[in-house]
């Protein structure tokens, strides 16, 4: 079962995000859809809320599983991704990524002091040390929520 | 020069050899075993020297000469009794008999004026029964030895019976016929080269016979010697060190080693206690301050205050070699024996040869006790790090929501003063500081219970309906099961706390969907408490350790599951504090649970 969070993107696979989240500050981020998958429900939670308030295309998962699922279904431009989780880690959706041909930008997210590390480990464009502060998340999606990587 | 002339001459000589051997030993080394054979080889030496030198010079001695060489001969298988009396209890009534013997024959040979047969007879019977019997106590005594020792008992021995049947035969041949009388006497001649031969190795050995004999026990003792380190505990190897020693010496053996924190020397009895003995103090502790092998042949008088300990353990002679390792003063190898040994040397060289491999095996262990402490600081750093980053890790996380979130309700806020409150944004992030307070709980909990004082006021608590309440409320799909009302003495929240960590481990180890179950009850005056799960199980080398601190079960694996590997330490801090008892049973893949038993009543009296 794929749970959804956040949901303020459009249809599946294309068009603009209809409804209140075309534009929030004069910015416009309907083309950036950003997956975010951590098993922190709590920070799912947080992470989905702001970015859809800040008129991004969001959906979350909690679980590795889910996330395959949605890069499957939904094609998202960014992934923040949790490494440490139960069943199926961060390390494991990386490859399976890698191995499927998706191409999508990938963020590591995590609590752990060696960030930097698993982030060059799985060829994540960047990563978030958690705690991170709101600048910084932001900031972040605004870089690398635009497209795809080649 | 005939061939019966140059045998008697050959044997002669070595009798003299040994005499002065003998004698320069005792010089140095003037214990009464020494003296008797002084005595002995001295009377030997005595009759030859005077019977070639008159024979030489063309002298007839006088008679009394004659008569006081012929009692010394006689005398010579009582001075025997009294050296075989040095290695082994001679019965008392032997000694008399031959003393007696001795006196009557002495008596009728200076009385009588030429020697008649029957007393001639008389002379040769006692020189055999008395030569005999001590040829024999000898053998029984060598048997008993081991080593060098044991070898030089026997050629005494061999001697002994050698020359008691060459003098018998001597004896008889005056009353043979000839040719008989030549052929006895001639048979008499390549005995005693015998006899003298076997006194010479049996009394005084060359250096390359006596380390030809010691091989055989050394080599045995190397063999066992290349293990003994790797035995599990140092008093193992003393032990063997012990046992090697007094089968190596034929004496008892005791090693006692130095222990640097106490300034002592501490010997482990047979009966599992200790004796610890002061540098400087009785004989071991002699020689371990002065660095030096000491041999004692009277140890009641080299050490009083002992006397009494030596009366009782029969210890007539004691050999103490310090075990040392260059500078490093280990301890003293201790050899004890009912009797002074005969061939000191021989023992001081084999006692320093194994004082000086033991050494080379206690510092061997020393080095692997010390890898092993190495090994053990290595994995309780390591455990401290896994613990740091664990604890890090799970601080950080809550923190993530708290901040992010926190930032984003302040600049909403700040857009717009107007829009209404984000009621889930607030509750996150109450959730989540309430998550983290309790993190930080669990931490301050596991230092106060390194001070042993989380638990603190006790009251009176039925343990089933705290247990019950508690379980309802933090767990839905918890099934309880209490049986009866168990009263006792608890800190309520303490146990509550209990009840919860055992609850959210069952919890994150197990299914989501599947069953825990929770009993209390009474039995044999105690209450009991299970918590039983259907989780991933923990394997049995882990059981113990998992209530350690920072310690997790080895099937966790620390990307799925998170944890500073607290809880269950906290638990068995509870219950111990408590004075009861915690334990788990478990099957991997199947389930664990765990076990709480406490005191019933007041708990401060059974802790």
């Amino acid at each position: 079962m794929i749970r959804v969070w956040a949901w303020s993107g459009g249809t599946e696979g294309a068009g603009p995000p209809g409804g209140h989240a075309a534009t929030v500050n004069g910015h416009e981020h309907a083309a950036t859809r950003v997956l975010v998958v951590d098993d922190d429900t709590s920070i799912l939670d947080t992470i989905t809320a702001i970015l859809s308030q800040e008129g991004y295309g969001v959906v979350g998962a909690a679980s590795g599983e889910e996330a395959l699922a949605l890069l499957r279904t939904w094609h998202p431009t960014l992934v923040l991704l949790d490494m440490r989780m139960p069943v199926m880690d961060g390390w494991t959706v990386a490859r399976l990524m890698r191995e499927n041909g998706m191409r999508v930008p990938i963020v590591v997210m995590t609590a752990a002091e060696n960030a930097r590390r698993w982030a060059d480990e799985i060829g994540a464009e960047a990563h978030l040390a958690k705690p991170f502060g709101l600048d910084d998340l932001l900031a972040t999606v605004a870089r690398f929520g635009s497209g795809r990587r080649d | 020069m005939t061939a019966t002339e140059l045998l008697s001459l050959l044997t002669q000589a070595i009798f003299v050899a040994v005499f002065v051997l003998v004698l320069v030993r005792t010089i140095g080394q003037p214990t009464p075993a020494h003296l008797d054979m002084t005595v002995f080889f001295g009377i030997a030496a005595i009759i030859i020297v005077e019977s070639r030198a008159s024979r030489l010079l063309g002298l007839t001695p006088p008679e009394w000469v004659t008569d006081l060489l012929i009692v010394g001969l006689v005398a010579l298988p009582y001075v025997l009794l009294r050296l075989l009396d040095h290695f082994t209890r001679v019965p008392t009534i032997a000694t008399r008999a031959s003393e007696a013997g001795l006196a009557a024959l002495a008596v009728a040979v200076v009385v009588v004026p030429a020697l008649p047969g029957p007393l001639l007879l008389a002379v040769v019977g006692y020189f055999g029964i008395v030569a005999l019997y001590c040829g024999g106590m000898f053998v029984r005594t060598a048997r008993r030895t081991q080593g060098v020792t044991r070898r030089r008992l026997e050629a005494v021995s061999l001697g002994t019976i050698l020359i008691g049947v060459d003098l018998v035969g001597a004896g008889i041949a005056g009353f043979l016929p000839e040719p008989d009388r030549s052929i006895v006497s001639a048979a008499g001649q390549v005995l005693g080269l015998a006899s003298a031969i076997a006194f010479y190795v049996g009394f005084a050995p060359p250096t390359v016979l006596r380390r030809a004999w010691q091989e055989p026990e050394l080599r045995a003792f190397l063999a066992r010697a290349a293990q003994l380190p790797r035995l599990g505990t140092t008093l193992e190897i003393v032990r063997e060190l012990e046992h090697g020693a007094a089968g190596s010496t034929g004496s008892s053996a005791r090693v006692g080693l130095w222990q640097s924190d106490e300034g002592v020397l501490r010997f482990w009895n047979d009966d599992g206690s200790t004796s610890d003995v002061r540098p400087g103090q009785h004989i071991s502790g002699r020689a371990f301050e002065l660095q030096r092998t000491m041999l004692s042949v009277d140890p009641a008088r080299d050490n009083p205050a002992a006397a009494e300990q030596y009366r009782t353990g029969h210890v007539g002679a004691m050999l103490v070699a310090p075990i040392t390792a260059g500078e490093k003063r280990l301890g003293t190898l201790v050899l004890t024996a009912e009797r002074p040994p005969l061939f000191a040397v021989s023992d001081i060289e084999l006692a320093r040869l194994i004082a000086d491999q033991a050494a080379v095996i206690l510092e061997s262990r020393a080095l692997i006790d010390h890898a092993a402490r190495v090994r053990a600081q290595e994995v309780a750093t390591r455990m401290k790090e896994d613990f740091l980053s664990a604890a890090a890790h799970d601080l950080k996380t809550p923190l993530t929501t708290v901040v992010a979130q926190a930032e984003f309700l302040e600049r909403r806020a700040a857009r717009d003063p107007a829009a209404p409150a984000d009621v889930s944004g607030l509750r996150r992030i109450v959730r989540e500081a309430k998550r983290l307070s309790a993190l930080v709980t669990d931490l301050l909990d596991a230092a106060r219970l390194e001070q042993g004082r989380l638990v603190g006021e006790r009251e009176p608590v039925d343990l089933g309906r705290l247990v019950a309440e508690t379980a309802r409320r933090l767990d839905a799909l918890c099934e309880v099961d209490v049986r009866g009302a168990v009263v006792g003495s608890y800190d309520a929240r303490r146990i509550e706390q209990l009840v919860q960590n055992l609850l959210e481990n069952a919890r994150k180890y197990s299914p989501s969907a599947t069953p825990i179950r929770v009993a209390v009850w009474q039995e044999d005056g105690e209450a009991r408490l299970t918590v039983e799960d259907e989780g991933i199980g923990i394997p049995a080398a882990d059981l113990q350790r998992v209530f350690d601190r920072f310690a997790r079960a080895s099937n966790v694996d620390d990307r799925r599951f998170h944890g500073m590997g607290l809880g269950l330490y906290i638990c068995r801090g509870i219950v111990e504090e408590h004075g009861g008892r915690i334990w788990a049973e478990s099957a991997v893949g199947a389930g664990t649970t765990f076990y709480v038993a406490l005191p019933l009543g007041d708990g401060r009296r059974l802790n």
